[in-house]
């Protein structure tokens, strides 16, 4: 199981690019997200709640698959077997007032 | 979108609820991004963001631009940069070979483009916006090798490295989905409709894999059928007619040295035994000595088209263009064109205007004592005229020799291709490829 924590996955050493920007709306960096799978965050889910990863203004459409690559080579495993983060609505950004203006009814 | 295949959508400044008995999912790709120092610069975008400033907006993305990546995006976007005025300094790719059509690389090398292949970024530089890029060549272990960097003064780097299907929705929706690198990423499981795992929820084009433009559209249609026939609009056999037809359409564009299966692979040969042009993979144009052995490229007495179309790629248009039926291909849309030497070219200049490679020239050795004409496409602005006198590039864009501008041909049966006819001395005739105004 790739998200088995139990599993050894290393010590985190620190790197030279760590303090590269991935998730530009929310300014996390490489070295956060690395340090985050060590921290036991071992699924995709688990990283953008605990850093916002794929949470800013664009929904991860930058991101995503960086910060799933990084995750990957962290816990050495390939990034096809990682699961994406969950999708929900609403899929793009959206304005608070727009979504109180619900209408509610069904066509 | 929710269960019961509910969706809301926003109109306006209103959030709508609609349930769907059939729904087609075709939200498309998006661009995949790369990291390097100074990747978050402003003046690094997206090719395709580069597509839109320009052709929808109709703004310059840069003055200087360098692209990562040779795939069809970025041969494509870097050719409508060049039509937009902006000066492509180079196109790198850390693979070993061009990944788009070697006709699209054609035409942005002829215009003196550089490829730089097993090249990747090093580094974007600059203070608040980017002023120049590094580049440098990558080793077997994927790493730049040192002492290999090389430096280019630029206000925007592209990048065109892959798309990665918008499958959220799908997702969302209870789909069954799949890691698929075949597709190029998390997709929905379809069948052969486009259908997904949900009764009645459709998914069609690159959200379901990527690939070309026209195998979307068809997808697209076939989909559409399908989700008719769902509800009722249309009954077995009407659908089985139409999805037929389609299908078929859609296996043509999945055929030839480009399709799918052959994703990576490299391919040494062309369907009719032609040895692929190794230049045309490194450097972007075909080798003048490599180019006879191709069956478009042929010579003949007076005017007659070259076809200079060397991979077997799904196109056909030459083929329907030519009013005397001068260019065969075949029932194979992938096969190379190849000249019928019965049938006598006019010199129409359709087939020039056709080929969206833009790879068919008119070559006419007989024009005048110690004088060849060579009929070329061209869509950029300023439109040369009549008389006007430039220099003659060859396929590498190298300037080769003086050329007189004859004929400039445009008419809506072309497109909104132009065709400028150049005089050039009788042995630059197999040469000169390209025409700018400076002399």
């Amino acid at each position: 199981m790739v998200n088995d924590r139990n599993r050894d996955i290393g010590e985190y050493i620190e790197a030279e690019d760590d303090d590269m920007i991935i998730c530009r709306c929310e300014e996390v960096t490489k070295g956060e997200i690395r340090r985050a799978v060590h921290a036991g965050m071992y699924t995709l889910t688990d990283i953008r709640r605990f850093l916002r990863t794929g949470m800013g203004l664009c929904q991860g459409q930058t991101c995503a698959k960086l910060v799933k690559g990084i995750v990957a080579r962290e816990l050495g495993v390939s990034p096809s077997e990682l699961e994406p983060a969950t999708a929900r609505a609403p899929m793009r950004p959206i304005e608070m007032k727009v979504m109180a203006d619900d209408l509610g009814e069904v066509e | 979108m929710f269960p019961e295949k509910e969706i809301t959508v926003k109109i306006h400044d209103k959030v709508y609820h609609y349930k769907g008995d059939s729904i087609i999912i075709a939200t498309g790709a998006s661009e995949n991004m790369v990291t390097f120092k100074g990747w978050t610069l402003p003046g690094v975008i997206g090719a395709g963001a580069a597509q839109t400033m320009m052709n929808l907006h109709g703004v310059m993305p840069g003055k200087k631009v360098l692209m990562l990546g040779s795939g069809n995006v970025g041969l494509v976007v870097s050719y409508q940069l060049l039509q937009a005025g902006c000066e492509v300094v180079a196109i790198a790719d850390a693979a070993p070979r061009i990944g788009g059509y070697g006709v699209h690389a054609s035409k942005v090398a002829r215009c003196g483009v550089p490829f730089y292949m097993s090249h990747t970024i090093v580094e974007a530089e600059g203070e608040d916006h980017v002023t120049g890029v590094t580049i440098g060549e990558v080793g077997p272990d994927w790493k730049v090798v040192p002492g290999t960097e090389k430096h280019f003064d630029v206000d925007t780097i592209c990048l065109a490295v892959g798309l990665s299907p918008m499958s959220q929705l799908a997702n969302m929706a209870g789909c069954e989905m799949e890691d698929n690198p075949k597709k190029a990423g998390f997709v929905p499981v379809v069948d052969e409709y486009g259908e997904t795992s949900v009764p009645g929820i459709f998914a069609a084009g690159d959200v379901s894999g990527i690939e070309e433009a026209s195998s979307a559209m068809i997808e697209g249609r076939i989909a559409g059928v399908a989700a008719a026939y769902r509800l009722g609009f249309m009954d077995k056999e009407e659908l089985e007619t139409k999805t037929e037809e389609l299908e078929k359409a859609l296996s043509g564009l999945r055929q030839g040295m480009f399709a799918p299966e052959n994703r990576g692979k490299k391919i040494e040969t062309t369907e009719e035994g032609c040895k692929i042009s190794e230049t045309l993979l490194k450097k972007g144009f075909v080798a003048e000595e490599e180019m006879e052995r191709f069956p478009g490229v042929t010579r003949a007495k007076g005017i007659h088209p070259v076809m200079e179309c060397t991979q077997n790629i799904p196109c056909n248009p030459c083929q329907d263009a030519c009013p005397k039926k001068c260019i065969k291909i075949g029932e194979k849309i992938t096969s190379l064109p190849a000249v019928d030497e019965s049938a006598e070219c006019i010199g129409c200049g359709l087939c020039v205007a056709a080929c969206s490679g833009q790879a068919i020239f008119l070559v006419n050795d007989d024009y005048e004592e110690g004088y060849a004409t060579v009929t070329i496409p061209y869509e950029f602005l300023p439109l040369p005229a009549k008389g006007d006198k430039g220099s003659a590039y060859n396929r590498a864009g190298e300037k080769v020799c003086e050329a007189e501008v004859i004929e400039v041909r445009t008419s809506p049966a072309f497109d909104k291709t132009n065709l400028l006819t150049m005089k050039v001395p009788a042995d630059m005739s197999m040469k000169a490829r390209f025409y700018k105004a400076e002399v």
